[in-house]
């Protein structure tokens, strides 16, 4: 523990900025994985564990695209657009096979694609970890905000993070298809009744969460290490942050997303050894006094 | 079969019986006679994160088994290697060198294990009392710790204990020369990462007594992102940051750092920075971050290495990587024992192998010596240098004396109370 | 007895109306189960099948014991291998530092395991469906972060080195290789006798009526939060007991036992072998060790072969191996007095 380091950290503004940023930072790229997770489950209710395949497969997407055409907003529409159609394909294909059966088949169905994605990675790219580098643009010096460093990319990332918060809490709150997938999650039988395609539904909804996880892949792609598995631990905090905010809960992946990033952030200043233990901790108070979640609605 | 009518258990236990027929059918329990060829069994970590360690490995051994046995083999017995994939779980490597030997008839074990699996097969080499070398664990209490000991396994890797003293002195003296006193830390949460931090640290202050480490970094090993831990070094503002972060992580982590100009803000020590797997793959790297050799083919600069080096890339396509050559050496020092015995016998490898000193492309002095105590290689290149962004990527290596490591290791073992 | 004891005797008559004999085949079938196991290393010599053997008894207890919670009860615990890796390190541990009798330290993971899955249990069962599951995994992580965050004692990331000592005890010798697969026989028969009688007890049977109308059960005066608390706690006594054969197969314990990968390969050991069985775990194991252990001998993609694998159970089947045989057996036993 140096909890002189945390508190020291507390009084200064030019620290607060930066770790503050720094949590928002990881904050924002988790919240994009998670919000895929918690769309997923809210409207199909499947917990989809090979969600992180899909921002493995943004990554490489991205960086194999960045290599072939050197442009960067072409990169991060290939990692989107990709997984958005490997989301479709293994939804229709795949998992709309096994939406009766027991939540563990699901599961296993989604454990086997782990297995099999990350082979199949392996298999394309090789097994050595790859870096895409950063695009010259972004190759500057980074701001200064009441003393504290923020690199421009960074602004970028948060920037895409939420404004793809914003649009999907607007979209499904304003506009009809977002009217019509709500209602498929709280009673489809109804709504395939009225005559909409429900099957359409849950694949679309599949490729968004998958296309936001692949955005996701594609944006951390110039700064982090491209490996088959890579969406392993990505997985699980996402995992976190969606159990904290309340599973089917946008809003409270935004939250979770945030308060997990801070904890990372803040945590590795006062606990260096056990940061990612106080993740787990917070998980457990969080599920031991509202077992749904900060944001998640009451199961009957 | 007759159909049974009785319910219960007795369906049941039919059913699990066939079941375990079948199983016992499956299986490939039943061990091959032995052949003139000699098996040797090599667990290592195939899939995963970490496959690179396994897969360079294999390149290392096959390119010198290739070697051997075109001059006839171990003894005129032709090697066979058997490489099998652990995964990286401890209880698997176990596994899988157990079956390696009792099943496939393996004679001789080259564990190419990450450290905790290099411990379980270490207690299986015990147990088993085959031959074993271990080639890719850093971690020094796996030989230094007498508690370890047993006399059938070796090691022909570096050692994080080696590294540290010649990292700490060579850093030591960078620090005297442009006065860093205010010292930062950042290494991956895990036995190497802490031990190798802590070694260098009691070195550098030991050269260098007027020097302080004011923050220290532990992220997990594997972590994705590093923005936490960059920006609070730059809170930290240290003069100098040491680093053992390797591999992906380390790519990841100047990747992220460079994004907060952090290169521009202290000098770097990263002792695993000059292997070609980080170096090739950054692709925005900072000039002049200080790093230890891992296997680089200029440094030690005979035209051995930059030889084996060539004939690697040329039958791999990529550079080899330090793990490439540690297991490379474990070949070449069975053939020697072996030619000087003339047998394959692992109890009379063993004998031989103590003490045994073979020239090596890897050697500081052109040679590598098993040492007879410990049996632990020593006598290998080790030097630190400065990057440059493209080949020859470290031009020039500072070597470090094997002399001082010696007197420093005894020292070091003896507070360790291992002597 | 009261109305409502009455009517809770009257929902389990079949456990009540003939416990003896059941109990007799269980017992008999139990013997001969251990004898045939353990007259085995005089006819077949080759070591690797002993060892196929003990890591069965290990993961299959495990396993097992994770169907109680799972196929009998319906609580589906991700963070089952928690206790797994707990046994394996008290028992490890113990005997590194203290030098007692085998017997003794395993009675004292036992102790210590009912201890901690107490305390686990007793905040985690209160939660439902996907939250129990998460609240477990979340534990589960929170135990492999302290293991290796707590360096001092657990060898954090390197495990527990050096080797597990284990003084002969009772002319048992544990280091001796035929020793050590007679007592892993030993523990996995009695586990599963002990497991059995759990599942076939009027605890067991209540056990049942919780996993299929927990409210039901309640109305009918059972204490469902007593009845998941100790069934939480028996299946934590016998993958901790697995969790101790491991550790003296590797002579050793690492963190990965502790890991939630633990957990997922029990979940996954269950799907294959079946859950409405009483074995399927078990064939589940055999299953699973030996697809793990021809696979990764032919290739090293060994992830999309066991992922096709998993495909043809979860899509194909739809159900474990054990419950599939289970009904195309009585399928074809019913099948011709239909058609006759």
């Amino acid at each position: 523990m140096d909890l002189d380091t945390l508190t020291g950290c507390l009084a200064s503004s030019a620290c607060l900025v930066t770790q503050t940023t720094s949590g928002f930072i990881i904050g924002m790229l988790l919240f994009l994985v998670a919000v895929g997770l918690t769309l997923i489950f809210g409207v199909l209710k499947v917990v989809n564990f090979s969600h992180g395949a899909f921002y493995m497969f943004g990554a490489y997407f991205a960086m194999t695209a960045y290599q072939l055409s050197g442009s960067f907003a072409l990169a991060m529409l290939c990692g989107a657009a990709g997984t958005a159609l490997l989301g479709l394909v293994f939804e229709r294909v795949f998992m709309s096979r096994v939406y009766g059966a027991d939540v563990l088949m699901q599961l296993l169905v989604c454990y086997a694609f782990v297995l099999i994605f990350d082979d199949v990675v392996r298999m394309i790219w090789g097994p050595e970890f790859k870096s895409m580098g950063m695009p010259s643009a972004f190759q500057v010096a980074p701001l200064f905000i009441a003393g504290g460093v923020v690199p421009p990319y960074y602004l970028l990332l948060i920037g895409v993070a939420l404004s793809a918060a914003v649009i999907l809490g607007l979209g499904l709150a304003r506009t009809k298809v977002g009217k019509v997938i709500r209602a498929a999650a709280h009673n489809p039988g109804m709504v395939s009744a009225l005559g909409i395609n429900t099957g359409l539904i849950y694949g679309g909804v599949f490729a968004l969460g998958g296309m936001l996880a692949g955005l996701a892949g594609a944006l951390a792609a110039p700064v982090r290490s491209l490996t088959p598995g890579m969406g392993f631990s990505v997985l699980i905090e996402s995992f976190i942050v969606t159990v904290i905010g309340g599973m089917g809960s946008i809003l409270g992946a935004l939250i979770g997303a945030i308060l997990i990033g801070m904890i990372r952030s803040f945590g590795s200043l006062g606990f260096p050894l056990f940061t990612e233990g106080l993740m787990y901790l917070f998980m457990v108070i969080v599920l031991v006094s509202r077992p749904t979640g900060l944001f998640g609605k009451e199961v009957a | 079969m007759t159909r049974t009518r009785k319910p219960g258990v007795n369906r049941r236990a039919t059913l699990a019986m066939m079941g375990a027929g079948a199983a016992t059918l499956a299986m490939p329990w039943v061990a091959r006679a032995q052949a003139k060829t000699i098996k040797v069994g090599m667990p290592t970590i195939l899939s995963g994160r970490v496959a690179q360690l396994g897969t360079s490995s294999r390149n290392g051994v096959m390119i010198e088994v290739d070697k051997v046995n075109a001059a006839g083999g171990l003894a005129g017995r032709q090697i066979e290697m058997v490489i099998r994939d652990s995964k990286g779980q401890p209880q698997e490597a176990a596994r899988v060198a157990r079956e390696l030997v009792n099943t496939d008839g393996c004679e001789l074990l080259i564990d190419a294990e990450a450290s905790s699996g290099a411990f379980a097969v270490h207690e299986v080499a015990r147990d088993l009392g085959v031959l074993c070398i271990h080639t890719n664990s850093e971690t020094s209490a796996l030989t230094a710790d007498p508690k370890q000991h047993i006399p059938n396994a070796f090691r022909t890797a570096r050692q994080g204990v080696h590294d540290s003293i010649v990292g700490g002195s060579y850093a030591a003296s960078i620090s005297k020369a442009k006065g860093l006193k205010k010292w930062a830390t950042c290494a991956p949460d895990y036995a190497y990462g802490r031990d190798t931090t802590g070694e260098f640290t009691t070195y550098l202050k030991r050269f260098a007594p007027d020097t302080e480490i004011i923050s220290e970094s532990w992220p997990k090993l594997f972590q994705a992102d590093y923005t936490e831990v960059v920006t609070k070094i730059l809170q930290a503002k240290p003069q100098a940051l040491y680093s053992c972060l390797w591999g992906g992580d380390l790519t990841s982590y100047i990747d992220q750092a460079n994004i907060y100009a952090l290169f521009s803000q202290m000098e770097v020590f990263a002792v695993n920075m000059a292997d070609y797997t980080a170096l090739t793959v950054v692709k925005n790297l900072p000039k002049g971050i200080h790093s230890g050799n891992r296997y680089i083919k200029t440094y030690p600069a005979t035209a051995e290495n930059a030889a084996w080096g060539d004939a690697y890339k040329a039958k791999y396509n990529e550079y080899p990587t330090n793990w490439s050559w540690e297991n490379a050496t474990a070949i070449m020092l069975l053939a020697e024992a072996s030619k000087k015995t003339n047998s394959a016998d692992g109890k009379k490898l063993a004998e031989a192998l103590r003490g045994l000193k073979i020239k090596s492309p890897f050697g500081a002095d052109g040679t590598v010596t098993m040492r007879a105590e410990d049996q632990t290689l020593v006598g290998y290149a080790i030097g630190w240098g400065t990057t440059i962004p493209q080949e020859p990527y470290v031009p020039q290596v500072q070597a470090g004396d094997w002399k001082t490591i010696f007197e420093l290791e005894a020292e070091w073992k003896k507070s360790k109370g291992y002597t | 007895m009261t109305e409502l004891q009455a009517e809770r005797a009257a929902m389990v008559p079949r456990s009540q109306a003939r416990p003896q004999r059941w109990r007799y085949l269980d017992v008999s079938i139990a013997l001969a189960a251990f004898l045939v196991l353990a007259m085995l290393p005089m006819f077949i010599g080759s070591k690797a099948l002993l060892d196929f053997v003990i890591r069965c008894s290990a993961f299959g207890l495990f396993a097992t014991s994770l169907n109680l919670l799972v196929g009998f009860t319906g609580m589906v615990s991700f963070g089952h291998g928690m206790f797994f890796g707990l046994g394996a390190y008290s028992f490890g541990l113990i005997m590194q530092r203290t030098g007692v009798p085998v017997p003794v330290a395993f009675v004292a993971t036992l102790v210590i395991t009912t201890i901690v899955a107490a305390v686990i249990g007793a905040i985690c069962v209160r939660l439902k469906e996907i939250y129990f599951a998460f609240v477990t995994l979340a534990f589960q992580m929170l135990i492999h972060s302290t293991i290796l965050s707590w360096v001092s004692l657990t060898g954090g990331d390197q495990g527990l080195r050096g080797g597990i000592p284990r003084p002969a005890f009772f002319g048992i010798d544990l280091t001796n290789h035929v020793h050590l697969y007679i007592t892993s026989c030993a523990l996995l028969v009695t586990g599963l006798l002990l497991m059995r009688q759990i599942a076939q007890s009027p605890f067991g049977y209540t056990l049942r009526m919780i996993r299929d109308n927990a409210n039901r059960a309640s109305f009918v005066g059972i204490d469902v939060w007593r009845a998941k608390l100790t069934i939480f706690v028996l299946a934590a006594l016998f993958a901790s007991t697995g969790g101790v054969i491991m550790a003296l197969f590797v002579s050793g314990a690492y963190p990965e036992f502790a890991y939630w990968t633990i957990s997922g390969e029990g979940i996954f050991i269950n799907m294959l072998g079946g859950v409405t069985t009483f074995l399927g775990p078990m064939v589940g194991t055999v299953l699973l060790l030996i697809l793990n252990d021809t696979v990764t001998r032919m290739t090293e993609y060994y992830g999309i072969v066991l992922g096709i694998v998993i495909l043809f159970f979860a899509i194909g089947l739809r159900k474990g191996l054990m419950d599939f045989a289970v009904e195309w057996y009585a399928q074809r036993r019913s099948g011709p007095a239909e058609r006759g």
